[in-house]
């Protein structure tokens, strides 16, 4: 096989995320119709609006011939009357009339075509004939095609919302590529509430031509993703899929979730193995094969994906939690054995140091989880930490805060931030949320440092970091 | 090696085998550097005491029959034959239950094989096709941990030894071949070696169905494939 080039891949897919001109073919008045939701969510982000949120500075061509003007946007009989350069076609006529608008794009020499329609493989065997003419169309004139049957492509670092999207999310980090639409739109409208950035959503459909290595081949490469999200209900090609992976987990971190755990394959089964492989247990070998973290549920995909984003992975197993409740503590503790990790206990040099400040509550732990009791102040956090954080006893800080009448949540969360800044080492912190913590919860978005509202939580991503490095070590090694 | 392995291959087919006979996987099993234990073709009566000598006791007998899949079913496996006089009368209970149990039954002879020693932790190994990612392989606890737990891992094929060892490690009852009690561990380093080529051996034959290595003994120094079932495509 030949090696797979991810450039060449993202280069391909480009036209997606940052085109030169885009046509909406099946551009609609009505606020009802899907081609309405389409041009809006171009020039104003979204149909729905949120505090900043802004529309596509490129060029905007919505076509239909029976309209004159959509939301004072010139309308075009025909996507061959526009003179100027089309990069991206996002087509919402009826599956018949796809073929003859896929070539008309050929003539305009048009990129890249995201078929939102549905209609095709989905819908029996008429459908399905339909998809493979438009593709061969597609095919010899280049053109690569997400969907059919999609919600389509946001891209919020370049304000383009090339779907039927709710809206923009704000701006982060992390690319999710989702096979279902619907679920997209879910996240997109639990984000924005969340105020969790993406860098990308990709809902993919059908996947007739572009399947989710190809996505990840393109947001390896994307300057605005730290870290890639998928949710996939089954590939096309689970070969190529781990061959791309392999080369995109060497270069950001991917993490996955695989929907149909409860069904298990149906072909006959004449053997022991036959009847313990369900699709499920192979898609969970199969992520762990190619560094891929798998994900329980959804939440715990964006938890992950977070933590991933903002924080370097793990170089070891050994962990400091670092926290002002005693309950906290061992409820994180536990939860990070069950992630493989381990909490060694400080050096008497350590503990010594952190006496001789004449700071501390004289029933402080003087063991990991270092309690440093509930009425810390914001320096006592200060000196642990650092103890912490500059250690090489561990390779990770845990910081948990519980809301105490004298905490200082503001400084507490100041204290992390500088001192993640100081010694680059990973630092989750859970800071329990609630009306009155939010201000230093605040402070630790703000400076990108992952804060969980849930010590297990935190204890997870923690898990995460360790199995992501754990897995960079032995590639380095091989 | 690959030639050999597509001769027996052929050679079932010919006869309209669905599947290979035990000796036949265990053979493929051989030439993969998967342990399997010493075994002899048994094809006539008279030859069954010097075989069994020369093996060494005790010793498990396995019946030898293209209609027999499901060996234990039919009474066509016996354990522990501890001397002369058992191994005879094993054989005439076998061949009688056989012949009783499955109508029409050819029986080509019986197999002999040196017993496993006892102590050995029960794992399985298995080979099978996934829709999406073709030729896979599983490792998981055997016995009724398997059945019941269900506690098996699985990798696409093929895999090296490094990523057999995490795939031990995603086992939950990973303590038990680690040791309890005092116990030492099984054979690691053989365990993950032997994975890595049965997932190998999976992924060069498309030609497999399924391929099943159940039991399969582990201990401190050694491991060791007592049963080995090839289903064709």
């Amino acid at each position: 096989m030949n090696k797979i080039s991810l450039e060449k891949i993202h280069e391909e897919l480009n036209p997606f995320f940052e085109p030169v001109g885009v046509a909406v073919i099946g551009a609609s008045l009505h606020p009802e119709k899907v081609g309405y939701g389409l041009v809006k969510g171009l020039k104003e982000g979204g149909v729905f609006s949120r505090p900043g949120l802004k529309g596509f500075s490129g060029g905007i061509y919505p076509v239909n011939p029976k309209v004159q003007e959509i939301l004072g946007i010139k309308c075009f009989p025909s996507i061959l009357q526009v003179k100027e350069r089309i990069d991206l076609a996002i087509i919402a006529v009826p599956s018949k009339f796809v073929p003859q608008i896929i070539r008309e794009c050929a003539q305009k020499k048009v990129k890249g075509a995201i078929v939102i329609s549905a209609g095709f493989s989905e819908a029996g065997s008429e459908g399905k004939k339909l998809q493979e003419e438009f593709l061969k169309i597609a095919k010899e004139a280049n053109i690569r095609i997400v969907g059919p049957n999609c919600l389509g492509i946001l891209y919020p670092p370049n304000n383009l919302n090339a779907s039927f999207g709710l809206t923009l999310p704000y701006t982060g980090k992390i690319a999710f590529i989702s096979q279902s639409g619907a679920l997209a739109d879910s996240v997109i409208d639990w984000s924005v509430k969340e105020k969790y950035g993406f860098s990308a959503l990709i809902s993919y459909g059908n996947k007739s031509d572009l399947d989710v290595p190809h996505f990840l081949a393109w947001a390896a490469l994307d300057r605005n993703t730290q870290s890639i999200c998928v949710y996939t209900e089954g590939l096309n090609d689970g070969r190529l899929f781990l061959e791309i992976a392999r080369e995109v987990t060497l270069r950001k971190p991917v993490v996955a979730i695989k929907a149909g755990k409860s069904t298990v394959g149906t072909r006959a089964v004449s053997s022991h193995t036959g009847s313990l492989a369900g699709a499920y247990a192979v898609y969970q070998g199969a992520f762990k094969q190619c560094g891929i973290i798998p994900a329980n549920s959804l939440r715990d995909m964006f938890d992950i994906s977070k933590g991933l984003a903002l924080m370097p992975p793990l170089k070891g197993n050994r962990i400091a939690i670092v926290t002002n409740g005693g309950g906290a503590g061992v409820l994180c503790a536990d939860a990070l054995e069950e992630e493989g990790l381990v909490l060694p206990a400080p050096a008497k040099e350590m503990i010594e140091r952190i006496d001789g400040s004449g700071l501390m509550h004289p029933a402080w732990s003087r063991n990991n989880p270092f309690d440093i009791v509930g009425d810390a102040t914001a320096e006592r956090y200060k000196i642990v930490l650092e103890e912490a954080m500059r250690s090489n006893l561990y390779d990770g800080v845990i910081v948990i805060q519980t809301l105490q009448t004298m905490t200082d949540t503001v400084k507490d969360a100041e204290i992390v931030v500088e001192c993640f800044r100081k010694y680059n080492k990973p630092v989750i912190t859970s800071f329990m949320r609630g009306q009155f913590a939010e201000e230093g919860i605040k402070v630790l978005e703000n400076n990108g440092i992952p804060n969980y509202d849930d010590v297990q939580e935190a204890a997870r991503v923690m898990g995460a970091l360790g199995k992501y490095g754990r897995y960079l070590k032995e590639r380095e090694g091989k | 090696m690959k030639e050999k392995i597509r001769e027996i291959i052929d050679k079932a087919r010919e006869k309209g085998r669905s599947f290979l006979l035990e000796m036949e996987a265990e053979e493929i099993f051989k030439l993969y550097q998967i342990p399997v234990p010493e075994t002899m073709l048994i094809e006539k009566e008279e030859h069954l005491i010097s075989s069994g000598e020369k093996l060494g006791f005790p010793l498990v007998m396995k019946i030898v029959s293209p209609q027999v899949i499901h060996k234990t079913d039919v009474g066509g496996v016996k354990v522990g034959i501890k001397n002369k006089e058992e191994l005879v009368s094993a054989y005439k209970t076998m061949v009688e239950e056989v012949q009783e149990k499955v109508a029409g039954a050819e029986i080509k002879g019986v197999l002999l094989q040196k017993m496993a020693p006892p102590g050995g932790r029960e794992v399985v190994l298995g080979g099978l096709k996934d829709p999406t990612f073709g030729p896979v392989v599983m490792f998981g606890l055997g016995g009724i941990w398997v059945e019941v737990l269900k506690d098996v891992s699985f990798r696409v094929a093929p895999i090296n030894e490094i990523e057999a060892r995490e795939m031990v490690n995603d086992i939950k009852g990973k303590k038990i071949l680690e040791g309890v009690r005092g116990e030492k561990p099984v054979d690691f380093v053989a365990l993950c070696k032997t994975i890595a080529n049965f997932s190998r051996m999976v992924y060069d034959f498309p030609e497999f169905k399924e391929v099943d290595a159940n039991p399969v003994f582990l201990y401190p120094e050694a491991i060791l494939c007592v049963d080995a079932r090839i289903i064709l495509e």
